[in-house]
């Protein structure tokens, strides 16, 4: 409904001990849109998602999700993040738990749906990411590529607003990406808003509204996938696209 | 019985020192000496030294009486240890310094204090606040025992589930916390059925070693197993005869609860066992 930006970073900083990991940050996600962070490892990608739903604490700055500050003391963290959803590189699958329970535990324990209004909405999001016949798996006995389109599940069965992707294919074997990657393309075609950190380019060019180059701790470039990968406004951005041929 | 173990190692010769044809036979060669002097030394402590008829007949009733103590002894001190055990070891991965501070002190107290120590001062030191003759528990003897021993369990108990809690990998807190559950929901759903799988050996482990500390109990005068088998020897100078009792009591309850912790890992083994 609002015209403000999904994610909102306003120079946000951050540190780990010493090490000054996000430098004044600014960065908007606006509704529908998708947008990819790239840049080589160390630069603070994972960790400018991670904050978006206060996996880490930010020292400086404000982030909001939907108009509502996550960032701050008096912010309702639990209700924030049911409107994020997170996929994380090592997927995270609860191993006690099938795949249905996996994905119906969020809504029935935070959304206090009942068990089998929330099983059956499960294996409809199972369904949805081509796993309507492992249903009753239990990680274990999943692929990653499958583990990690659990996750995917996971993360929409509790209606997010927007979902972050943190490296989501980085930990598979190369012949499974593809399938992940699929899932998410099928996501932004339906219109979710996301923010993704990947090294895979050609997901980013295929499927991204806005590529976000990272280096340092700072956002050094972003444009549109064309321009950007065609040609780089930046120094710091012609010599990352050198180093991926 | 050795033969078909050793058997099973041919089929899956994963590792090459299991085709060793000379390590096998030193294998065959060592167990079976070993069982023949143990069965050796069986024949000649039952030809010589116990009476069959009174191994059945006299002696057995006040074992038996034993036993019930001792399992009753156990059966109460299990119950109370595991519970106290969950909320010392929840304590010591609290959030909350004091709270951690004092699960930590608890179990460096009880785990580095002996449990003879422990039972003599329960059972002889607090009695001692009171008048001569005018504590209020008459039986004192049971009660301190299940006291003690469940103070001493739920110690190792507690380390056993903080160590169950520290293996649960931390990805999994935070996948809990980002689909908006609370720090409780999330250890309540997904971190503590782990922690409670990883930590299930150890607490069976430590159930065990309770069972075969109550016969520390004898000098609380607790009428268990170890009691009667020296107020048998003193009475009849039949000393083989209790220890045998003692044996076969003892390896009663210690090899059915290993059995069942088996079971119960078995059953907590996300793939192997529930549905």
């Amino acid at each position: 409904m609002s015209t403000r930006p999904l994610v909102e970073y306003e120079s946000v900083d951050k540190y780990f001990g010493e090490t000054h990991v996000l430098k004044e940050v600014d960065l908007a996600v606006e509704e529908q849109e998708v947008v990819v962070v790239v840049g080589p490892s160390g630069s603070g990608k994972s960790t400018l998602l991670r904050c978006a739903n206060r996996l880490e604490e930010i020292q400086g700055g404000e982030i909001r999700i939907a108009g509502d500050l996550i960032s701050g003391p008096d912010a309702n963290v639990n209700r924030l993040r049911q409107q994020v959803g997170m996929v994380f590189q090592s997927f995270n699958l609860f191993p006690h738990m099938t795949a249905t329970e996996n994905v119906a535990v969020g809504p029935r324990k935070v959304k206090g749906v009942p068990e089998s209004e929330a099983t059956k909405r499960a294996d409809d999001l199972l369904g949805r990411v081509g796993l309507g016949d492992q249903t009753a798996s239990y990680p274990a006995e999943l692929s990653g590529g499958q583990q990690q389109r659990v996750a995917i599940a996971r993360a929409l069965a509790m209606d997010p607003k927007v979902m972050l992707f943190d490296e989501v294919t980085s930990a598979l074997d190369p012949e499974l990406v593809g399938e992940v990657l699929g899932v998410m393309k099928d996501l932004a075609t339906e219109g979710m808003t996301m923010l993704t950190v990947t090294h895979e380019m050609g997901f980013a060019r295929e499927v991204g509204d806005r590529i976000v180059l990272m280096s340092d701790g700072e956002v050094v470039e972003q444009g549109a996938p064309e321009s950007f990968f065609e040609s780089p406004e930046t120094e710091r951005g012609e010599r990352f696209l050198e180093r991926l041929l | 019985m050795s033969e078909t173990q050793y058997g099973r190692g041919d089929e899956s010769p994963s590792s090459p020192f299991l085709n060793d044809q000379r390590l096998k036979i030193i294998g065959i060669a060592a167990s079976g000496l070993f069982t023949l002097a143990v069965v050796g030394f069986l024949g000649v402590i039952l030809y010589t030294q116990v009476n069959p008829d009174r191994f059945v007949n006299i002696i057995h009733p006040q074992f038996i009486d034993a036993f019930f103590v001792v399992l009753r002894i156990v059966a109460i001190s299990s119950v109370l240890s595991v519970t106290g055990g969950m909320l010392v070891g929840l304590g010591r991965i609290s959030e909350t310094l004091p709270t951690r501070g004092i699960a930590k002190g608890y179990i460096e107290f009880f785990r580095g204090t002996p449990l003879l120590f422990q039972l003599i001062v329960i059972y002889s030191g607090i009695p001692a606040f009171w008048p001569p003759g005018q504590f209020p528990i008459a039986n004192f003897s049971v009660p301190a025992a299940i006291i003690g021993l469940t103070l001493n369990h739920s110690a190792y108990i507690g380390e056993a589930i903080r160590g169950g809690v520290e293996a649960v990998p931390d990805g999994q807190m935070e996948a809990a916390r980002s689909l908006g559950m609370s720090y409780a929901q999330a250890m309540r759903e997904v971190v503590l059925p782990q922690a409670w799988r990883n930590a299930l050996a150890a607490i069976g482990n430590d159930q065990v070693i309770l069972v075969k500390d109550t016969s520390l109990l004898s000098v609380l005068a607790v009428p268990e197993i170890i009691s009667t088998v020296q107020n048998i020897n003193s009475a009849t100078f039949d000393i083989w005869t209790p220890i045998l009792w003692a044996a076969i009591l003892y390896l009663a309850i210690t090899i059915p609860l290993g059995k069942f912790v088996r079971y119960l890992e078995a059953r907590a083994d996300p793939t192997g066992g529930p549905r």
